[in-house]
């Protein structure tokens, strides 16, 4: 709570959004935040992965439709609540991540994001064969929700407004902890992080897990949503770089940087959406945007400002999420597992 | 399950062979643009998709021989090409993870503005020699049915892949490229342009995959969307055969071509396309410098 609290303008903010849905009753502004929330919580989870360890996977999306499909499978078959079962059935994804994540994170740099891509793929793949358990490219639907139709999409924007704020909390507790020091340090220099000390293969497959863990109960939830999902959708591509984007506009690596991005780039991918109808032109759109902030402005929105601020405060080196003096000397009062630094600077020696 | 006959596995392979001659043309472009700056150009599939649909309104419109498209899709691509290296790549040229989601950016507004401007529907173009099949009868029961455009595409895929053998090999400009892969800073302080060659080498990379194109719009169907169904089975030919290795390439295809067809005999066709996603996963996490390559590694 720390976190929410260092800061003046969450309370407020988030007073603000638990009275917005009263004052604007359309169910459309009801639709359009539980949007917002639900790629905000999804955003955050991969910035744990993309933005503090720097592993950029562009096949999140598998996550998304595994958790979709569980809570599908699981409302169908044994009557279980999405809302509830959710958050339970993403931590068997973020499992089944850790083990993929196991063998996947033997790749480094853009290997890795290529396997990333083979790996949702294959997921698809299955998916769209496996038909007596995921009803093949035709999909599955869901139960309808049990509230009256009159509440709408209440339930789900206050729903997702409470998960994002977990996985906000989370992300900033992790970006303040050692592991999440750790996980910087393995996005700076991962050959340097090993030599004081950090296990980055551990660090990494949690990592991993943790960031499908919000994909997935995202995905959960939004099959709910839906009430129906197939494989196009549940594992389309652009799920994951919606993810990406969002990120990246905000500020990769910050914790509040994927949030300030969904609020920003969710509602205005609606508005294109609804100029330009349903015809593949948003993919223009979209991929035209993500191209615009990678060549303009790859830092995103937050640590510009920071750093435009720090510039005008003082003239020192500006802070950009990279390490600071302070965090390396916490980590290294806390530094007492791994290999001794000549061992890991060995095995530094022994990569080609 | 019943084995199938070996009549059906000779012909299977024969036909594999060719078709990986046609992904050897498709594939090379992508291999020499990571040779040359590392850069994992994911666009390479939409580009290839582009050109199909050059070749095929300039037979629809114009009745245009396809592979004559080439006329305009090769010069086309490779001016793009030398612009996007020139000026969008060579920007964040220090972030190569950053590189492959630029190529990937533009890959979604290619496929956007393909899928916004001609529909969605599956296209081909259908010439008359589309159907035509050469029979060779080997032995007393079996006859190989070998379809001729797969015959000539993988022809022309040879023909193509000697100019570009005989381009890198011979001419100044092919030297350097060479020299570049080799080693980047030697080749600077010999007084190779890098930026120059960086550049040249992107536009070759899409010549190669619009000529490519153009044999692929009379061999497959298409539409804007299968742009990742390709990328994945290019990915998955130059990782196998070794990033940045052009010889590499040439085997991976021929092998992908006969596993790909051997595949949708012994599963079923649906769920062939594993093969790519499972080998590019598997000799990414297992053998990274794939059969002739070097170790691709964080730059």
């Amino acid at each position: 709570m720390t976190l929410i609290l260092r800061r003046w303008w969450p309370l407020p903010a988030l007073i603000l959004l638990l009275i917005f849905p009263l004052v604007f009753a359309e169910p459309y502004y009801h639709l359009l935040g539980f949007n917002v929330f639900l790629f905000a919580t999804m955003a955050t989870g991969w910035n744990i992965m993309g933005g503090y360890a720097g592993y950029r996977s562009l096949g999140h999306s598998a996550f998304y439709g595994l958790g979709a499909y569980a809570a599908a499978i699981a409302a169908n078959q044994l009557g279980w609540n999405p809302l509830i079962s959710s958050p339970i059935l993403a931590l068997g994804v973020a499992v089944f991540a850790m083990l993929l994540g196991w063998a996947m994170l033997r790749a480094t740099g853009a290997a890795f994001v290529i396997a990333s891509i083979a790996m949702l793929l294959i997921v698809r793949l299955l998916a769209n064969n496996f038909e007596n358990i995921t009803g093949g490219a035709p999909g599955l639907s869901l139960p309808i929700p049990p509230w009256p139709p009159m509440l709408s999409r209440l339930p789900f924007y206050y729903y997702m407004l409470g998960v994002l704020i977990v996985a906000i909390i989370v992300s900033g507790f992790l970006r303040r902890s050692r592991f999440g020091l750790g996980l910087l340090a393995i996005r700076d220099d991962e050959g340097k992080a090993e030599m004081v000390g950090v296990n980055t293969t551990l660090y990494k497959i949690l990592a991993f897990g943790i960031s499908a863990y919000f994909v997935a109960l995202g995905g959960g939830v939004w099959a709910y949503a839906q009430t129906h999902i197939s494989p196009p959708f549940a594992f389309g591509i652009t799920v994951g770089v919606q993810l990406i984007l969002y990120t990246m506009l905000g500020g990769s690596g910050t914790v509040w940087g994927p949030t300030l991005g969904a609020f920003i780039l969710v509602p205005l991918s609606d508005l294109i959406l609804f100029q330009f109808g349903g015809s593949p032109i948003h993919l223009a759109v979209l991929g035209a945007v993500m191209m615009a902030i990678i060549l303009f402005m790859p830092r995103g929105i937050i640590p510009s400002i920071r750093g435009w601020q720090e510039a005008r405060a003082a003239p020192r080196a500006t802070h950009t999420g990279a390490l600071s003096m302070e965090d390396l000397q916490r980590m290294q009062g806390g530094k007492t597992e791994g290999g001794s630094p000549s061992e890991a600077a060995a095995a530094e020696h022994e990569r080609p | 399950m019943q084995l199938p006959s070996l009549n059906v596995v000779l012909q299977v392979a024969m036909v594999g062979l060719l078709t990986g001659g046609v992904y050897a043309l498709m594939a090379v472009g992508l291999t020499l643009i990571f040779g040359v700056m590392r850069v994992i150009n994911i666009a390479h599939g939409a580009f290839l998709i582009l050109s199909a649909y050059i070749a095929y309104w300039l037979f629809t419109l114009f009745g245009l021989e396809p592979v004559l498209s080439v006329v305009v899709s090769v010069p086309l691509l490779f001016v793009f090409g030398m612009f996007f290296q020139r000026f969008a790549l060579s920007r964040i040229k220090n972030d190569l993870g950053l590189v492959v989601l630029l190529t990937f950016a533009l890959a979604l507004v290619l496929v956007g503005l393909m899928g916004t401007f001609w529909q969605t529907t599956g296209r081909s173009v259908s010439t008359w020699y589309v159907n035509e099949v050469l029979i060779i009868p080997v032995g007393a029961t079996l006859k190989l049915r070998l379809p001729w455009v797969k015959i000539g595409g993988s022809v022309l895929a040879i023909v193509a892949l000697g100019i570009l053998w005989a381009h890198l090999k011979f001419s100044d400009m092919g030297r350097a490229i060479r020299a570049t892969i080799q080693n980047p800073t030697a080749a600077q302080l010999v007084g190779v342009n890098i930026a120059q060659i960086q550049a040249f080498t992107f536009g070759i990379g899409l010549a190669t995959v619009a000529a490519g194109g153009a044999l692929f719009s009379v061999i497959w169907t298409f539409t804007p969307g299968s742009h990742d169904e390709w990328i994945s089975k290019l990915l998955s030919i130059i990782v196998l055969g070794g990033m940045g290795s052009l010889p590499g390439a040439l085997i991976a295809a021929l092998i992908m071509g006969v596993a790909e067809g051997l595949a949708a005999v012994f599963m079923t066709s649906y769920i062939s396309p594993i093969v790519f996603y499972l080998i590019l996963f598997l000799t990414l996490i297992l053998r990274p410098q794939g059969l002739l390559g070097s170790r691709l590694r964080e730059g």
